[in-house]
């Protein structure tokens, strides 16, 4: 395991780089740092004093290279765009993505497990084609549309049905006003980008789990157990579900890596500024340095994960064994 | 250890970890200044927190530096934070300068040469922590601005030989002898305002105030700024003018217009300020209760279709013409911002908010005239095809359009345009692009025909000079850094613009701007199309003068404001 382990982190350096690598490049080819004093009332000579603070005048792989040799010593420079500390710029946004993830996958994991379950065991009854037609729906919903679908039916036209003084779900970042910590507020603001987040998930991870349940249901050793007389409720859960939970595990982690990076239309809807938001005002303003060390962070939870999944495949299934 | 074992301690560690969440929520302002002590004021009764939407967040709040030029920083913090010289207020029909409550009497100017501006300092004029506004201010803020490496625009204060600060209460400012600066006052007013120099002199500047800070010289002080989420500014217990009435202000920054407009119908934000596109116009449309609304076309803002003088066809002053009088720019105006009363094209390519200065409407002449149109094409050897389209030589007339991709009002406008010039004869393609590429590549090397963009003034000084003068041409010369983009070179019309930037001579300054207008007119150099106006849009719940100000904004005047109920 230990081997399996240090040959995938090894293997995982050198594609970071590359990415990275690449991304750099392709930023300082195609976004320009200067572009917005062009564009405003700068004077003439701003542009090349703003070129010489950023080194632009340096060749690409100067600039990368110096960037990297900073990186690897743990300074991982000043953002070009605003001035702050990469590192902490990346900190808090991955801090208001790590909450909306968390939350979201624990609500679309426990509703689509049991959504897939359900409409396993009741296959082909009339709420399993209804959770099938949901799930359809949910896949092919565009979350920006939902979002702000979700913003008008649960938190606009409610304060004008029920005159209400203030809505029952808000949807401007993750706090009102001077309100801090885990509170009834908090639950409020949350509540619509969780939903927003975890319409496409569930609809996704349902199916998967629905695919997978009537395969273990299917197995010789499910029909020896209903032959042995173990309970209905039993064989479900104890000998079905646990099975038929290893595979969904496995895509679960890697769709969790995959969401570090930010989901950037939830949080432009609902107004949080996490990792995608980083990532799309980084771009536009070819803030290279905040976008390199974006990728090596985003990299890394990616092939965590990826790691996570495969270790994870290898506990809950003794015959797997990683080497 | 069985996988039972294991998939009880995973369990248990979610649960762990999920506990450990939820304590920790009070990270969402881990990255804020310090809070201050609640309500300035301590003592006073609280008159309330007022929530607003702001729609950028500043880059930062170093209002010297590069990394300063978005307006909503200026609008939410600086104006509030900074004394400025000069105020910008309506005077009839036209927006002029008034000295502020930082001067004691509006400054003499001595036109020189050198020029000399004289300021007489308030002294009741001081900084949050009761130390007074000084000479010595004034000086600090030109050295930074004339001599550091880090600066948004130096313009004007590289003109100034020194500031006097002798006497703590006057602030003498001489300016170069052959760099007199017509704009001069705008000079520490709402281009950087006043620096307080004891403390920040010796001090890096930018590590100081880039993440906010906490002096203030205006009627409110920045409690907190926590990027990506607000700022809070809380009323400055030193300012000498009208005090703040209101206990607490919060901008929560809401880049999604759709999502302003409804944080506006449920009561979460009190005040919108959005972007004129037309899903902001929709919304309007759709009826805002509870609301009071601004709308106005006499702003800082001016949309024009600019045209690459320098590239074939365009190259030609009667196609550029005939272009003019093939568009009907009203119905384009009328079709983008007629639900909100505007529907008048610009008739010059400076801003509205300069109308002390030229003439405003030197391109009234340009209407839809398709019989002009064909007399100017055929007089130079066009004629129409069997398409309908003109064409000289084998070829035809055909032009690229350019603009930022993804901004839906520019995207009809093209539209409308391509319409139009199809029906006069005057084929157009579409190809956007995006700002970066637009003004970091295309504009700068002269890869296009036309360019639609706003130009956005500042001030209310007319300054054609750095789009129009011909030594601003992008070339070897300034390091291809000169933004006359659209490559206009016309000899007569440099030292008009020049006189526009160095007399401190208003009556001359007037009358050489008009001189400039038509002759831009007369070469049709670039055409103006839509003054892009302001959407002010307040709860009722707030009283006082709530009006617009094309330079400030619509909290130009927050610290009068009150909240009801």
């Amino acid at each position: 395991m230990l081997n399996f382990l240090g040959r995938r982190i090894l293997y995982t350096i050198p594609v970071v780089l590359i990415a990275s690598f690449l991304l750099f490049v392709f930023v300082r080819a195609t976004f320009d740092p200067t572009a917005k004093l062009r564009s405003g009332r700068a004077d003439s000579a701003a542009v090349a004093r703003e070129q010489e603070r950023l080194g632009l005048d340096k060749p690409v792989v100067v600039q990368y290279t110096n960037w990297l040799g900073d990186f690897v010593r743990g300074d991982w420079g000043q953002s070009e765009r605003t001035r702050e500390d990469v590192f902490d710029m990346i900190r808090r946004s991955l801090w208001y993505t790590v909450q909306l993830i968390f939350w979201g996958i624990l609500l679309s994991a426990t509703i689509a497990i049991a959504v897939g379950v359900y409409s396993a065991v009741k296959q082909y009854s009339p709420l399993d084609y209804t959770f099938t037609g949901m799930s359809f729906v949910g896949l092919a919903l565009p979350p920006f549309w939902f979002g702000l679908i979700a913003i008008e039916l649960l938190a606009v036209q409610p304060v004008k049905w029920f005159d209400l003084q203030q809505p029952i779900f808000s949807f401007v970042g993750l706090h009102s006003g001077d309100s801090t910590g885990f509170n009834l507020d908090y639950l409020r603001h949350l509540a619509l980008p969780v939903l927003t987040l975890t319409v496409q998930i569930i609809a996704g991870w349902s199916r998967f789990q629905r695919a997978s349940m009537l395969d273990v249901l299917q197995s010789d050793y499910i029909r020896t157990a209903r032959a042995k007389g173990v309970p209905r409720r039993q064989v479900i859960v104890k000998h079905g579900l646990r099975n038929a939970l290893i595979p969904l595990v496995t895509v679960m982690a890697l769709d969790i890596g995959v969401l570090f990076g930010g989901v950037i239309i939830t949080e432009t809807i609902f107004s949080i500024p996490g990792m995608g938001r980083l990532f799309y005002d980084s771009l536009l303003a070819g803030d290279a340095t905040v976008l390199v060390a974006w990728t090596v962070v985003t990299a890394v939870f990616i092939v965590t994960f990826n790691l996570l999944a495969d270790v994870l495949y290898g506990v809950l299934d003794p015959r797997v064994r990683l080497s | 250890m069985s996988r039972r074992n294991v998939l009880v301690r995973g369990f248990a560690l979610g649960v762990v970890f999920a506990l450990v969440l939820a304590a920790c929520g009070g990270s969402d302002d881990e990255s804020s200044t310090s809070p201050t002590n609640p309500a300035s004021g301590s003592g006073a009764p609280d008159a309330g927190t007022l929530v607003l939407a702001a729609e950028q967040e500043p880059d930062c709040a170093d209002w010297i530096a590069s990394c300063a030029g978005l307006a909503w920083g200026a609008w939410i913090m600086q104006y509030q934070t900074m004394p400025l010289a000069f105020n910008i207020v309506k005077s009839g029909a036209n927006w002029t300068y008034a000295p502020s409550n930082l001067l004691a009497e509006p400054p003499t100017l001595t036109p020189g040469p050198p020029q000399v501006v004289t300021y007489k300092i308030n002294p009741a004029a001081v900084w949050s922590d009761g130390t007074p506004i000084t000479s010595t201010d004034f000086k600090y803020t030109w050295d930074q601005i004339a001599n550091s490496e880090d600066v948004y625009s130096k313009t004007g204060y590289e003109n100034i030989a020194s500031v006097d600060d002798t006497d703590p209460a006057t602030a003498v400012v001489t300016f170069k002898p052959d760099q007199s600066y017509g704009p001069w006052r705008a000079l520490f007013g709402t281009d950087y305002g006043v620096w307080p120099s004891h403390i920040l002199e010796g001090k890096n500047r930018d590590k100081a105030t880039k993440d906010g800070y906490k002096w203030s010289g205006g009627p409110w002080k920045i409690e907190s700024w926590n990027r990506g989420v607000d700022v809070t500014l809380i009323p400055n217990d030193a300012y000498w003018g009208e005090k703040p009435k209101i206990s607490k202000v919060i901008f929560k920054f809401i880049p999604d217009t759709t999502a302003q407009f409804k944080a506006f119908q449920t009561g979460e934000v009190l005040g919108i300020y959005p972007q004129p596109q037309l899903d902001a116009v929709d919304a309007i449309k759709e009826g805002l209760p509870n609301a009071k609304t601004v709308y106005t076309a006499d702003t800082g803002s001016i949309e024009a279709l600019w045209m690459n003088n320098a590239k074939a066809p365009l190259n030609s002053v009667a196609v550029r013409q005939a272009i003019a009088y093939a568009i009907d720019r009203d119905a384009i105006v009328a079709r983008l911002f007629g639900d909100l009363g505007v529907d008048k094209a610009s008739q010059s390519l400076n801003p509205p908010i300069t109308s002390e200065f030229g003439d405003q409407q030197a391109w009234a002449g340009y209407t839809l005239d398709l019989q002009k149109v064909d007399q100017l094409l055929t007089g130079e050897g066009w004629a129409k095809g069997s398409d309908g389209i003109y064409a000289k030589n084998g070829k035809k007339l055909s032009l690229t359009i350019t603009t930022t991709a993804d901004n839906q009002r520019r995207e009809l406008t093209e539209q409308i345009l391509q319409e139009q010039l199809k029906a006069a004869g005057i084929d157009l393609k579409i190809k956007n692009q995006s700002a970066d590429q637009l003004f970091g590549v295309t504009l700068v090397e002269g890869n296009y025909q036309m360019a639609l963009y706003a130009q956005v003034s500042t001030n209310l000084d007319p300054g054609l000079c750095v789009i129009m003068c011909s030594s601003n041409v992008p070339s070897k010369a300034n390091d291809n850094s000169g933004q006359n983009y659209t490559r206009t070179e016309i000899p007569a019309l440099d030292p008009l613009l020049t006189a526009v930037d160095r007399s401190s001579d208003d009556a001359l300054r007037d009358q050489s701007q008009a001189q400039a207008d038509q002759l831009m007119a007369e070469n049709q150099v670039s055409l103006p199309l839509d003054p892009l106006p302001n959407i002010a849009i307040w709860s009722d719940k707030i009283s006082g003068d709530l009006s617009d100000n094309p330079i400030m904004a619509m909290f130009w005047n927050m610290n009068t404001w009150q909240l009801q109920g």
